[in-house]
């Protein structure tokens, strides 16, 4: 279980997260939307430890090192092969590259195992990089727009991949998206942002179709289920 | 100066005894100084680069600053520190190759750690978060971001290297340009220019061109094998 209290996060004088209370159960499928500047990328960088509330505090059962996945908005392709780089999250873990080689393929990446790392595309760098995380079973999943750079083909086969690990492991999966039909997919939850504050938290089917804050009715308005 | 780059050569080939002291002292100076500062410098610049503690920003700008600390500057300091009345002078170093490559370490690792941090500091953050995404430890992190420096280190020791090479005004200080002792390229082109033998220093300085020149191929060369 993940719990925020009074959590404040600023860049400067502005205010990127002002989240007063959110418990996310563990297990449960939670996706975080808005618009751009909206906190999401703040709100998932804060519960993957990679930057620290000014104000509040965040718990969780899984800040245990290795036992968070966590998959930037902008993944760093290390300068070795596609493999070696999912190889990585293996360090010190048996069969690591028959077990590297299968995240590869969850992925459609497999024919690119030996290619260099930092000659994929940004798409495909995005889908190692999902590889990477999806390599090892994690109690948390925190996912920043996933398919942001991803090509309609291959998108549903990485959604069907987070699905299967999400079945396999029972992890708590929080993501963030700017598509309607991945947040009606992949979440039991959505959390709407709106200048870094809650705009609306609720069962997915219910604030995607009929949303009661006016920010969360602004941003849906052009999407199209 | 078009027969200078043929006298160099003529004289080298001849084994000049005192071109080859020259030459001899200079390569040894260079290689030692700019491996110890790159050495102290790689690691000291991808740290500078990559954590966050406080301070950090100040130390930043106290390196940046060294970089433009003159070269006459290092060497005097170098010189009370050395001299008979420094409180280093029990080590015997002044007029000495050591005392020369500790002036240039001085001067070169703030450059060398200046210029790491420069050329890494936009990746680290999202190489950082994509390490520490996948449960990477702090240590691994770091050895991972030194292997993502390769093309940064060549080129930062490149960078060291020719500044050391072509560095007079320290190493004149503390070295004093003795002959057949601690007088390299530089303060030997500086001492025959002054004696008006300008084709002898021509030549000099034509070597050091040439060595430069074979220096940069070399690292060209293992930059390729590599794969950097």
């Amino acid at each position: 279980m993940i719990e925020l209290f009074d959590v404040q996060k600023r860049y400067g004088a502005r205010v990127a997260l002002d989240i007063p209370a959110l418990t996310i159960e563990a297990g449960e499928r939670l996706a975080v939307i808005g618009p751009n500047g909206s906190g999401k990328s703040t709100l998932l960088r804060l519960l993957a430890g990679m930057i620290g509330a000014d104000e509040g505090v965040v718990r969780s059962s899984a800040f245990v090192r290795g036992e968070i996945g966590y998959l930037p908005q902008k993944p760093y392709a290390f300068d070795m092969s596609v493999q070696k780089n999912v190889e990585l999250a293996l360090a010190g873990e048996p069969n690591r590259a028959k077990r590297a080689q299968e995240a590869l393929e969850r992925v459609g990446l497999l024919h690119l195992a030996k290619a260099r790392a930092n000659r994929l595309s940004g798409g495909e760098t995005q889908r190692m990089a999902l590889a990477r995380v999806l390599a090892k079973p994690r109690k948390l999943l925190l996912l920043d727009e996933p398919t942001a750079c991803v090509d309609i083909a291959a998108i549903e086969q990485i959604e069907r991949a987070i699905l299967d690990y999400v079945a396999q492991t029972g992890c708590t999966l929080v993501f963030s998206s700017h598509a309607p039909s991945q947040a009606m997919l992949l979440s039991t939850r959505v959390l709407a942002l709106d200048g870094g504050r809650i705009g609306e938290l609720g069962d997915t089917a219910q604030v995607l179709h009929d949303p009661q804050e006016e920010s969360t009715r602004a941003f849906l308005k052009n999407w199209k289920l | 100066m078009n027969g200078a780059f043929a006298r160099a050569l003529a004289l080298l080939l001849a084994g000049d005894p005192l071109l080859t002291s020259i030459l001899r002292v200079t390569l040894i100076m260079t290689f030692c100084s700019s491996m110890t500062a790159l050495l102290l410098g790689a690691p000291y610049g991808v740290l500078l680069a990559s954590a966050r503690f406080p301070g950090r920003k100040a130390l930043i700008l106290i390196n940046r600053t060294l970089t433009g600390l003159p070269p006459v500057v290092c060497g005097l300091f170098c010189y009370l520190q050395f001299s008979g009345t420094g409180p280093l002078r029990g080590l015997h170093l002044l007029f000495t190759v050591a005392g020369m490559v500790i002036a240039q370490v001085l001067l070169i690792t703030p450059i060398i750690a200046g210029s790491m941090e420069t050329a890494i500091t936009h990746i680290v953050e999202p190489m950082r978060e994509s390490a520490r995404g996948m449960g990477l430890s702090r240590g691994r992190t770091f050895l991972l971001t030194l292997n993502e420096s390769k093309y940064a280190l060549f080129s930062s020791y490149l960078l060291g290297f020719g500044r050391a090479m072509a560095e007079v005004g320290a190493v004149s200080m503390v070295g004093g340009a003795i002959a057949y002792k601690t007088n390299v390229m530089t303060t030997a082109i500086m001492m025959y220019t002054n004696m008006g033998n300008f084709s002898y220093a021509l030549a000099l300085g034509m070597l050091l061109l040439l060595i430069s020149l074979i220096v940069n191929i070399l690292a060209h060369v293992l930059q390729r094998s590599v794969g950097v």
